[in-house]
């Protein structure tokens, strides 16, 4: 029984090892998808990615206004520059974020989540 | 217009403050890439190496030592210690910043990465932390985390602040002074309570006031942070492996922090790795 319950007891150490772990590499990327521009506040996500993606579409690639994450409506001189610079950090950082939390799944105790 | 960071360090004769706002000032320069200033004292000044100083900070502001009073429980992992708490100087960093755009840090809030940095052209003069992050979690985080009382106003957290230089971030800074000056009335008001001096209540207290008594949700980053039962244990080519208590007094967890800023409560375990953090 001693033993079961060690086990019980290493692998909840691991759980909320791995659970902290994760937080950490979300507040990673959530911290690099902030993107400051022309005194705005941008959060690159999905939403604005799509949105930005159809404003080009529909042709309105200069003097485009979007509202940031305070809803301040924020001038977008040059849509296109914008749109490759969230484009660039949106993958860069999820793609990294992945190849991290890919590493973490594969360590199955505590002393290598944390190396 | 000039950017800057601007740091306090005064020591209070348990933690070396001092060596806290290098540290600090070396991590903001290197990943924000603007000068640091620090506000101190003569006393606090002469105990350190003051070539390192001067090669580190843009510019050395004295002030008078501190005056108060205050006290606090500080953690060291198991071990805590009353010891004094000199923040009581903050109000007049609007007169002593030598910058246009100024970011106000404590001297343990590890800057590791250049998130503030999008923040120096931001359209609002006055931008604080609006949310305390625990590292482990929403579980050590408890409803005065978040609120100045049980009644009271949305507590923002003075461990980042970031102001433009103009008659109305002298207002907001006024106000503070003011409220920290009648710090009971203003208990008594907000229902907070007056035991100890904290500089979050002030700040937010004035802000709810000058945003119109109403909540104005445009804010820095939430301050990722570990409490001082936690241990910075030991860093490492830029990676800070803690030992944190998530249930605080319980079993400690490790975790490990890379290219995250982050406000380790626990002063002496931040300089127990100083060399290696630099």
């Amino acid at each position: 029984m001693d033993d079961v319950l060690k086990k019980a007891l290493d692998f909840s150490n691991y759980r909320k090892t791995f659970a902290i772990q994760h937080k950490i590499l979300k507040e990673k990327a959530d911290s690099r998808l902030t993107y400051g521009f022309n005194g705005g506040i941008f959060k690159i996500d999905r939403t604005l990615i799509t949105f930005v993606q159809m404003l080009e579409d529909k042709g309105r690639i200069s003097g485009v206004v979007l509202l940031d994450v305070n809803d301040t409506p924020i001038m977008i001189a040059d849509l296109l520059s914008f749109k490759e610079d969230i484009f660039d950090r949106y993958f860069n950082t999820t793609y990294e974020y992945y190849e991290e939390y890919e590493k973490m799944k594969k360590n199955r105790n505590v002393e290598s989540l944390i190396k | 217009m000039s950017n800057g960071v601007v740091i306090f360090a005064h020591n209070n004769g348990d933690i070396d403050y001092a060596s806290l706002s290098l540290i600090a000032a070396k991590l903001a320069k290197t990943h924000l890439n603007v000068p640091v200033s620090v506000i101190t004292d003569k006393e606090t000044f002469s105990s350190v190496d003051q070539k390192e100083f001067q090669n580190v900070f843009d510019k050395i502001i004295f002030t008078p030592p501190s005056t108060t009073n205050n006290t606090r429980n500080l953690y060291d992992g198991v071990e805590s210690k009353k010891v004094k708490f000199l923040n009581d100087l903050r109000p007049s960093v609007w007169d002593l910043t030598p910058y246009d755009r100024t970011l106000l840090i404590d001297c343990d809030y590890l800057i590791m990465s250049n998130t503030l940095s999008n923040y120096w052209d931001n359209e609002n003069e006055l931008l604080i932390s609006g949310k305390y992050n625990d590292i482990t979690g929403d579980e050590r985080v408890g409803y005065h985390d978040r609120y100045v009382s049980d009644t009271g106003v949305k507590l923002y957290w003075a461990t980042t602040v970031m102001f433009t230089k103009n008659e109305r971030t002298k207002l907001f800074f006024d106000l503070v002074e003011h409220i920290r000056n009648n710090y009971n009335d203003y208990g008594d008001l907000f229902r907070f309570s007056t035991k100890q001096y904290r500089n979050d209540i002030s700040f937010s207290i004035a802000k709810h006031i000058l945003d119109g008594y109403i909540s104005a949700d445009v804010d820095l980053p939430p301050v990722l942070s570990t409490i001082d039962k936690d241990m910075l244990h030991s860093v490492d080519n830029g990676k800070l492996t803690f030992l944190l208590t998530p249930q605080s007094n319980q079993n400690y967890v490790f975790a490990s922090v890379t290219d995250l800023d982050v406000h380790v409560m626990n002063k002496k375990s931040i300089l127990r790795n100083a060399k290696e953090l630099v």
